[in-house]
């Protein structure tokens, strides 16, 4: 039973980032946009197929994930670090909502949102490149766990951060440098060895992989080890989430 | 009967800061109590603390018995709080805001209590308006109204008049007092002692986390308070006759005056003896009662000598 605080909570953000949608939908559609008119169009004719793929269709999934990564974690991570700034936390904190469902509240919204957003590219990118999904429901569900990983890594950064740079930190250091190197563009059979084993340790790359399986039906790793990866992932990210939410850090002085 | 706020040995430590030692305090159903003291004497920090913002280093809180951190669904639920901050939500209107608060404690909000909270606070005219267009005093009473959706039992005010015009002031004051009269508690901090001397019951003074006094505001100043008799002579004289003299009567403007002070519960019956005794010339008569500031500025400056700063 979903009680009226949490759906509350999940509605108001879900609201909350519907109601800039230039910045919540648009943005990563003009960025999806530009990818495929780059990368898929104009070099992908040049390319020759991946995997038995054209180019322009092997860079959707991993462009469709890189999008649900920014997007879940950009949700819950501004929501919850603006609602500190603006000292709005306060009604959060003084309400009898629990901490399970506090962290239900952001991360579902933010999952919605990544997921919202990784729907709208993919529907971009079949436009370009052609519509195809080999294992509908691995490839949904897999998009909703990497969401579940980065919106919850999101709640811990914004708990954490003390400003607004901190909060880009863990994007434009982990996020984006781990993504383009976890084989968005390419497949790691195109890689020389040693560069093949240091991708081996780069988890977004199972992320990728899994949702490429998913989506196109090829893969590099085995399917289940991306799964498996993101189920232990979410555990981490979820349990640390909720952890931090309970002791009060930051929160509760 | 049974207190609806129990504070038990609560210190709160911030890093090398005491910011609460030790503090013992009830508030009782159904009173006003005004919790007084300067910046920084911890009155944030002790309701934070009641309202779950912040957790007690040591001691217990409990709020219509359950304790505030086990049990703290149940005493949230008992509780409003305005906090001193302002803050509202950029992205939804006053309607919203309240709907939304309402959601949190899991209430939703009838279309009767939302007008009727609007309207107590003068915000109906705003009901679509996004928070972000209200001015400061209106964001203050959106504030007000978050804290009553549920209908809380307790109502924290900290600081609520801080920054608000003296007739919205006025009118912020009769609608404690009308929360009061439905039953509702409630504990304000205020730096205006004026407000604490109009609504309260009851007065917590504080200072560097130790409560000072705690009493009934009428014990309190009858206790610690004085008034004063001015005599304004028509002549100037250059001593006190010795019979006022002798009741503490002291010269005033160059002698043009002589004032004498008795505790609260006496009268001046004595002292307009002794004047006419001593046969002087009397222009006017003043009198002036000790006000709850006289008070607490005498209460701070005994505690700080005890305490040594």
């Amino acid at each position: 039973m979903i009680s009226l605080g949490l759906r509350t909570l999940f509605v108001k953000e879900v609201r909350r980032f519907l109601r800039v949608p230039g910045q919540t939908l648009l943005s990563p559609l003009v960025t999806t946009t530009l990818y495929f008119v780059v990368f898929g169009y104009s070099l992908g004719a040049r390319l020759a197929d991946v995997e038995g793929v054209p180019y322009a269709r092997f860079i959707v999934p991993g462009l469709v994930t890189l999008g649900v990564v920014t997007n879940a974690y950009l949700n819950s991570a501004s929501s919850l670090f603006v609602m500190k700034l603006q000292g709005t936390m306060v009604d959060l904190l003084v309400s009898p909502l629990s901490y399970g469902e506090v962290l239900a509240g952001f991360l579902g919204a933010a999952v919605v949102r990544g997921v919202l957003v990784g729907g709208v590219m993919w529907l971009v990118a079949g436009a370009f490149g052609g519509f195809e999904l080999a294992h509908p429901l691995a490839a949904v569900a897999l998009l909703v766990l990497v969401a579940v990983v980065f919106a919850a890594l999101g709640v811990v950064t914004a708990i954490w951060a003390s400003t607004f740079e901190q909060v880009n930190f863990f994007p434009t250091f982990f996020i984006t440098p781990l993504t383009f190197l976890g084989g968005v563009f390419y497949s790691i059979e195109m890689l020389p060895p040693a560069l093949r084993r240091l991708t081996a340790l780069n988890p977004i790359f199972y992320m990728v992989d899994g949702v490429r399986f998913g989506m196109l039906g090829i893969s590099d790793a085995a399917p289940w080890v991306g799964a498996a990866m993101l189920v232990v992932l979410a555990a981490i990210s979820v349990g640390g989430a909720y952890a931090m939410l309970r002791s009060g850090y930051k929160l509760r002085g | 009967m049974e207190p609806v706020v129990e504070i038990r040995g609560v210190r709160k430590q911030f890093g090398g800061l005491t910011a609460l030692e030790r503090v013992d305090l009830e508030i009782r159903a159904g009173e006003i109590f005004a919790l007084l003291g300067p910046n920084g004497a911890g009155k944030t920090t002790l309701i934070s603390i009641i309202a779950g913002l912040l957790r007690a280093t040591e001691g217990e809180v409990r709020v219509l018995g359950k304790d505030v951190v086990r049990d703290y669904r149940h005493t949230r639920r008992a509780i409003g709080l305005v906090p001193q901050e302002i803050n509202f939500d950029p992205f939804f209107t006053v309607e919203e805001t309240l709907r939304i608060q309402a959601g949190y404690f899991g209430v939703e909000l009838r279309e009767e209590r939302l007008v009727e909270i609007l309207r107590a606070l003068d915000l109906l005219g705003k009901r679509t308006v996004n928070s972000r267009a209200l001015s400061g005093g209106m964001k203050r009473r959106l504030l007000i109204g978050k804290a009553l959706v549920h209908d809380p039992k307790v109502l924290f005010l900290d600081e609520p008049t801080a920054g608000v015009d003296v007739e919205l002031r006025r009118s912020l004051w009769e609608y404690v007092r009308t929360l009061r009269a439905r039953g509702t508690t409630v504990v304000l901090t205020t730096h205006y002692l004026e407000e604490a001397e109009e609504l309260a019951d009851r007065v917590g003074v504080i200072d560097r986390g130790r409560l000072l006094a705690l009493e009934g505001k009428d014990e309190l100043l009858r206790r610690h308070g004085a008034k004063t008799l001015r005599l304004v002579l028509d002549v100037p004289r250059a001593e006190v006759p010795p019979s006022l003299a002798a009741l503490g009567g002291k010269l005033e403007e160059g002698g043009a005056a002589v004032a004498v002070e008795v505790p609260a519960g006496e009268g001046f019956g004595p002292v307009l003896r002794a004047a006419a005794a001593a046969g002087l010339g009397v222009k006017d008569v003043e009198t002036r009662r000790t006000t709850l500031e006289d008070v607490f500025v005498r209460l701070l400056a005994g505690g700080q000598a005890r305490g040594g700063r």
